[in-house]
């Protein structure tokens, strides 16, 4: 395991390494990190814990969790230990100096500008990366002249252009270093030349690993396995981080929890790590856990927005109404003009059933972040409530289109055309959905229920597809019901008997009751009585007999042609006999 | 030029807008009176002004001309002064140092517009109506300019540079050569009347008027309206052929724009596209006509296409068609995943309202969307792919949400579709389908037949289109209607829903009567072409899937033509009407030629074929075209042997090489089953049939008519091999497979040849009753031909009873021979002239010696026809018979040359191997 102290040391001179370029969000989640880890006892000073959780809730809770988990140390950890670079000037120029700090006034132009004729290192890349900055704004200004709308444009970085050239010149004389690969590699994939993007990103993180911000450009053109196990990467720490990212967006949920688990050995108080857990969590659809990881990094981190909106979607399948509109208050509070902010009020509308509001939110959270997919997904859920399939369907187009793998706006289509009346052509989006996770009964379900439709009766496709769903630990118990059922109506009594039987353990074993159990029960009763396993149907009916209603007066009956049966009377259905 | 502003609705400043309108300062100065500075003549100022009035109209264009184009447009139109125009032009951009210079040059505009108040114009001064064309022009652009915010015009100024740029490098090389024309203006005509300016585009207004599709603007360049950027064709806007142009891809590509108010009612509303108006979707409809129209051709290739599209997917998101167009490329380019993703995608975004204007867009479905019609082309593409089940469950939900949303036309389509998927899939493997399948309208005739379900879905479909005024529909369904006439005969239908007395009668007329509505129906539309928009919109799609059809089950043998490959060259065909219309006109021929070939008449076939090829040919999908081919060869192998045939079918397979073989190659088996067949090559004759009955079953399904053909020339082969009882039991058990299939003609075929099997094995008598009840069901389905020819071996069976019986098979066969002779082939012609002979000479009252030249031109005319056929069973046969009247006669030489012919053909049919070799 690599040393807490050799850590903290290497954040923090990249702290500094990496302010002085400028690379703020890189800076800043270093400084998460770096307060992240554990302090030593021997130098523990109570302003230095200010930060850090004296005793954090959810470790204690979740200790069975982090007792399963033991640390792969052969794995990530050899640790070439990358040495941190010298600074190339121990004195920062005067120009430098004043380049800074217009950049830190965000006058992007003018930075690069004084910085034209500079030869450090550090000076360069600011010069590059100041313009590139600049043409970003310019860009993002473009778009909203150029534009109506929601909707894609034309407006592109100018400065791409002289960017490329200049930098792949700096990279043939050898002149370029860790920085400004990192920004070729940025400029590179903007051009659209991803292999060449990818291999900039590769050797700047070797490197450099403690930039994170070419880590993450790194993991956004990592869009399959294949892709993520090609990389050539040295072992570090920092790879760890990457590898939990990639794997979460690749959705291969179990293998990020084990990264981050392991990570957290070192850094056990960073928020980065229990939001990322929290996410993967999300995905596996553990919402208490995830609700009481989102309280704990609320409370410690009271401002945070990040991530939120996760947090948000939690509440919202909660239903917790009171507790989503305190978090859209305060996030309100701290920042409206951010999507998250702007769909988690989204979220809180929907929840009130105040639909043309949502949208309004959703809207906005999209003309804040034209990518922010999760918008475009719950948007179309509000159309679908507000019945307004077209445009749902539109919606959820959009989302699909930006991220073609995004499972729930595939399942949303599927749902509007079903709605619709058109349950073939919606089988085609269900397929798809499915096939971005495969490991979900929902989807499987509703697949199931679109074979199941009056208009296309394919039951057979249908009790495969609930089979399916049965083997996904189907939470709700729809499929074993339904699997019964249909074998019931198919004439299989056989195994009808079987799923019933199967429904009502799981039914016993989360103790509900309801009228799936005396279905169950009088078809069990029923068929073993036929076959005559009396006893067995004894059982049935006696569990019967504890409740009220029709049921009852059934179940005395059956109990009655049992004991005829078993007499030896001549066989005689006494049901038909009025009592 | 993608990037420019865009704020005020459909109308932007653009470069191009700004350069018209220096010209137009040039045109009408403000405060100018009398005739402006450079114009030397008034016609050279209203020369300018109609020039700058076709600028204005075309000023909605997608693409709008570089700098560059303008200049080399100038230069046509301003004769003398183009320098100077052009000078006036650059100098005038160059002079647009900042925004603040186009501030001023938009407010100097303002000044070229007279007062509202025009009542008190001078008589001789220039002032360009504020209400007239190009005073709304400069109003448009003045007020758009207006709108813009500041980001704005500094986003026009950087396009200016561009737009100036752009010419730069072009117009320094006639700067030098054209200098010395400005000393050519002079001003000997100033005293000319003047022209108030509105005065000259009144006139041409009212000219457009009385003229009506006279294109107001004949005498502009045309580069003017081409599309830049080396897409296809110009696109010209004259309002003729705008509409005519949009016509014609309202059908290729499904997406009719109704008529053009509406389209230009909505263009008003939409401000996301990039441009909104008719051009662009005209243009998308041009690339959806190419598209369609070229697919088989190797010089068109999809991908430049697809590299295009996306690129104006980039500029206009919202413009969804170009997903349509996507899918159709890929469609024809055969990629089923991308077909299928751009086909949903298109849906997905317009909800099928977009392009799909079969009802006036106000119509209560707007809030549902019209998915069914995604539903249709789903079903047709699985059917293009060779997906039928899935097609045909896709097609029922159609049908179902159709209905749902009482959207009468998809329905009427969706029907038309499925019975043609149907009729399509063939008997074999369609019932397994239809039983699983559950649907409202199959699923009440459960219990019918597949041919059944294809009448019902018919008639359905054309009662719908009909009271639609669907009239392409109505011709498709026509047509179909037609071929269904004319392969399903006379069955039996007792079990048809609640009208059970419903009989089915299937005659010539019928068949003759539904194509003739089919095409009178289209060439009503052809002429009254205007109002069609709105009418077929669907029936390209429709009619891709119709040209496929007509298959291999209607071809029958006995027919010939002549036939040379320039038929297929000589179309220059430069016809208005749009280009499915006369496919479907071109398929209606294509059916008669079938129809005729199947009653009988060979030659009406052959000229129907030809009139196919010729006409038709350029706009007819390769299917079409090549069964045209077959036709032709087919007619050729019948009257011209097989030589020709064979060197024909080269040339065929050659043209249709890369499209689909399995037609082509299912000939060249029948061809050269034939031939070994006449040749005595059983070996080989056996191998082409196998290989026959092999392509009989597909992977789809069994064909049934391929798979009868099949057997009926295995029976073929073992009648040549003598081998009368095996014969004999193939010819019975395929006579009960006919009958359990409904298939009634090839019944009767299989009927004549027992009868035959029954001569050649001389059981006459056994004979009789096959031949009598092939005749009898030949009569009942006008089978014109097989009657005759069934006639002639009824004869044959009657002198096979013996010679007294020699006059009656005389009468017969005299009874027989107009058809014979007019419509058969060359094999049935010679048997008939051979059987003459025989019956002359077995006549007991005939004598040779007095009446030699009827029987001796018989048998010549014979063994010349058997002779190109290299028939050498029946040409020794003639010889042989040859001979013996010689002898009689006693002409020596003669009998010695009949002889010698005699034996060189036993020789060759009993060598048959050297035959082979020069086949392969």
């Amino acid at each position: 395991m690599v040393s807490k102290e050799s850590c903290r040391n290497e954040i923090r001179a990249a702290i500094r390494q990496l302010s002085d370029r400028c690379l703020y969000s890189a800076a800043k989640w270093a400084g998460e990190q770096l307060v992240g880890i554990e302090q030593d006892p021997s130098n523990f000073t109570p302003s230095n814990t200010r930060f850090q959780r004296g005793s954090s809730s959810i470790r204690r809770r979740f200790s069975t969790n982090e007792s399963i988990s033991t640390p792969q140390p052969s794995v990530g950890f050899s640790q070439a230990a990358t040495p941190l670079p010298e600074e190339d000037e121990t004195i920062d120029g005067d120009l430098y100096l004043l380049a800074k700090s217009y950049f830190d006034c965000r006058e992007y132009r003018r930075a690069s500008h004084v910085l034209r004729d500079q030869t450090s290192k550090k000076s360069v890349f600011l010069h590059f990366y100041a313009l590139y900055l600049a043409g970003e704004k310019r860009k993002e200004e473009e778009m909203i002249e150029l534009e109506g709308p929601l909707g894609k444009s034309d407006a592109i970085n100018r400065e791409l252009v002289s960017l490329e050239r200049d930098l792949s010149a700096l990279r043939r004389t050898g002149a370029i270093d860790s920085f400004g690969l990192y920004l070729y590699g940025v400029v590179l994939k903007e051009k659209g030349n991803e292999t060449l993007a990818i291999a900039s990103l590769v050797e700047s993180v070797n490197s450099y690993p403690w930039n994170w911000s070419a880590w993450s450009e790194l993991q956004s053109l990592c869009t399959s396995i294949e892709t993520l196990d090609r990389l050539n990467l040295n072992n570090h720490w920092m790879k760890d981080f990457f590898l939990g990212y990639a794997y979460q967006e690749l959705r291969m949920h179990t293998e990020s929890l084990a990264k981050y688990d392991y990570l957290q050995g070192i850094f056990s108080f960073s928020n980065y790590i229990q939001a990322q857990t929290a996410k993967a969590q999300y995905s596996l659809r553990e919402f208490d856990q995830v609700e009481i990881m989102f309280e704990e990094l609320l409370r410690n981190d009271p401002y945070r927005v990040e991530d939120m909106d996760l947090y948000s979607n939690v509440l919202y399948a909660k239903e917790a109404c009171a507790a989503l509109s305190y978090l859209a208050h305060k996030v309100f509070l701290t920042d409206k003009y951010r999507p998250e902010s702007c769909c988690i009020i989204g979220n809180y509308y929907s929840l009130k059933g105040q639909h043309e509001k949502a949208v309004m939110y959703f809207r906005r959270a999209l003309k804040l972040s034209k990518k922010y997919l999760s918008a475009w997904t719950l948007m179309g859920h509000e159309y679908v409530e507000m019945k307004n399939t077209p445009a749902a369907i539109d919606a959820y187009r959009r989302a699909v289109d930006i991220n073609p793998s995004d499972y729930r706006a595939w399942y949303g289509l599927g749902q509007a055309y079903e709605m619709m009346g058109m349950p073939f052509y919606a089988l085609h989006y269900f397929r798809k959905s499915i096939f971005f996770l495969p490991n979900d009964s929902r989807l499987w379900i509703a697949m199931a229920k679109c074979y199941q439709t009056e208009q296309l009766y394919m039951l057979e496709e249908a009790i495969k597809c609930y089979k399916r769903a049965v083997n996904c630990t189907d939470t709700e118990g729809i499929a074993l019901n339904q699997l019964a059922k249909l074998h019931q109506k198919l004439g299989r009594n056989e195994e009808a008997a079987f799923y019933f039987e199967k429904d009502l353990e799981r039914m016993d074993a989360e103790g509900l009751e309801g009228p799936n159990m005396f279905e169950a029960l009088v078809f069990l009763a029923t068929h073993f009585k036929n076959h005559k396993k009396f006893e067995e149907a004894e059982v049935y009916c006696t569990r019967l007999l504890d409740y009220s209603g029709p049921e009852k007066e059934k179940a005395k009956s059956l109990l009655r042609g049992i004991r005829m049966a078993q007499t030896g009377f001549p066989s005689m259905d006494l049901e038909h006999f009025p009592i | 030029m993608a990037g420019l502003t865009r704020t005020a609705g459909a109308f932007a400043v653009t470069p191009h807008k700004i350069s018209v309108c220096i010209l137009l300062q040039i045109y009408a100065p403000s405060a100018q009176m009398s005739l402006p500075f450079p114009f030397s003549s008034v016609s050279q100022h209203n020369r300018l002004g109609l020039y700058l009035l076709s600028l204005t109209k075309s000023c909605d264009d997608i693409f709008e001309p570089k700098l560059e184009e303008l200049i080399n447009q100038l230069r046509d139109v301003g004769e003398e002064m183009d320098a100077w125009l052009t000078d006036h032009l650059t100098n005038r951009f160059s002079s647009l140092a900042s925004p603040d210079d186009l501030l001023n040059f938009f407010n100097d505009m303002r000044g070229i517009l007279g007062s509202p108040d025009s009542g008190v114009v001078q008589d001789d001064q220039i002032i360009l109506d504020p209400n007239s064309n190009l005073g709304m022009f400069v109003r448009r652009c003045i007020l758009a300019f207006n709108l813009l915010s500041f980001e704005g015009v500094c986003h026009l100024f950087s396009s200016i540079e561009d737009y100036c740029k752009e010419a730069h490098s072009s117009s320094a090389q006639f700067d030098g050569s054209n200098n010395d024309l400005e000393s050519l203006t002079h001003y000997d005509q100033m005293d000319m009347e003047i022209y108030a300016i509105d005065k000259a585009t009144e006139e041409l207004e009212l000219q457009k008027n009385a003229s009506g599709s006279v294109p107001f603007h004949l005498h502009t360049p045309e580069a003017i309206f081409k599309v830049i950027e080396g897409i296809t064709s110009g696109l010209r806007v004259s309002p003729k052929e705008s509409s005519r142009t949009r016509k014609k891809i309202t059908e290729a590509t499904l997406v009719s724009s109704a008529s053009s108010s509406t389209v230009e009612d909505t263009l008003v509303d939409e401000s996301l596209f990039l441009r909104t108006n008719l051009q662009i979707q005209g243009f998308l409809m041009e690339q959806a006509d190419a598209i369609e129209t070229h697919r088989s051709s190797s010089s068109f290739s999809s991908s430049s296409i697809e590299s295009f599209l996306e690129q104006l997917q980039n500029l206009a998101p919202e413009l969804h068609r170009v997903h349509f167009l996507r899918y159709l490329n890929k469609l024809h380019s055969d990629d089923y995943f991308a077909a299928l993703d751009n086909l949903l995608r298109y849906f997905d975004y317009s909800a099928g309202t977009e392009g799909f204007d079969l009802v006036a867009p106000s119509a209560d479905c707007s809030m549902y969307g019209r998915y069914e019609i995604g539903l249709l082309c789903l079903g047709m593409m699985h059917f293009r792919f060779g997906h039928p089940n899935l097609a045909l469950e896709v097609l029922t939900e159609a049908v179902r949400v159709s209905q749902q949303l009482s959207n009468d036309t998809c329905l009427a389509y969706t029907l038309a579709a499925m019975s043609n998927l149907l009729s399509e899939m063939g008997i074999a493997s369609a019932s397994s389908v239809l039983g699983s399948s559950y649907s409202p309208v199959t699923s009440t005739a459960s219990s019918l037949s597949v041919q059944q379900r294809v009448y019902i879905l018919l008639k359905e479909s054309l009662r719908r289109a009909d009271s639609l005024k669907l009239r392409r529909l109505v011709a498709s369904n026509h047509l179909a209607m037609a071929k269904f006439e004319l392969m399903h005969v006379q069955r039996p239908l007792l079990s048809f829903g609640p009208k059970a007395s419903m009989r089915h009668k299937t005659c010539p007329v019928s068949v003759c009567k539904e194509i003739r509505l089919g095409a009178h129906l289209i060439s009503d539309f052809s002429s009254e072409s205007s109002t069609m928009t709105v009418d077929g919109s669907l029936s390209s799609a429709w009619l891709k899937d119709l040209q496929k059809p007509w298959g291999p089950p209607v071809v029958s043998q006995d027919s010939g033509s002549r036939k040379s490959s320039t038929f297929f060259k000589l179309c220059d065909h430069s016809v208005s009407i749009p280009g499915s219309v006369s496919q479907l006109i071109g398929a209606s021929y294509l059916l008669r030629a079938t129809s005729w070939e199947f009653y009988g008449s060979a030659p009406m076939a052959r000229m129907n074929t030809l009139v196919y090829a010729t006409l038709f040919g350029d706009s007819s999908s390769s299917s079409d075209a090549e069964l045209a081919y077959l036709k032709l060869i087919q007619h050729l192998a019948l009257y011209k042997g097989h030589k020709d045939a064979f060197a024909a079918l080269k040339i065929a397979e050659e043209k249709f090489l890369t499209v689909s073989k399995s037609k082509i190659l299912l000939l060249k088996l029948q061809l050269l089953h034939e031939r070994a067949l006449h040749c005595g090559n059983l070996k080989l004759a056996q191998r082409m049939c196998n290989e026959l009955g092999g392509l009989a079953s597909t992977a789809m399904g069994v064909d049934m008519e391929l798979k009868v053909e099949a057997s009926l020339r295995e029976a073929r082969i073992l009648l040549a091999a003598k081998q009368y009882s095996q014969a004999a039991n193939v010819g019975h058990s395929l006579f009960c497979t006919c009958h359990k299939f409904n298939l009634q003609i090839e019944k009767a075929s299989v009927l004549l040849l027992l009868a035959e099997i029954h001569k050649k094995s001389g059981n006459s008598v056994l004979g009789l009753p096959y031949a009598l009840a092939s005749i009898s069901f030949c009569q009942s389905f006008n089978l014109d031909l097989l009657r005759a020819s069934a006639t002639l071996t009824l004869a044959e069976l009657w002198l096979g009873l013996g010679s007294n019986h020699a006059k009656r098979a005389l009468d017969l066969l005299h009874g027989a021979f107009p058809m014979i002779l007019g419509h058969g082939g060359l094999e049935l012609r010679a048997r008939a002239y051979i059987f003459e002979a025989n019956c002359y000479l077995s006549d007991p009252s005939f004598s040779v010696s007095t009446d030699s030249d009827t029987v001796l031109d018989s048998l010549r005319q014979a063994s010349d026809e058997l002779e190109s056929l290299e028939y050498h069973e029946l040409a020794a046969e003639a010889s042989y018979l040859m001979a013996m009247v010689y002898d009689k006669l006693g002409r020596v030489e003669e009998r010695e040359e009949a002889a010698s012919l005699f034996k060189k053909h036993i020789i060759a049919l009993e060598n048959p191997q050297d035959v082979e070799q020069n086949m392969a």
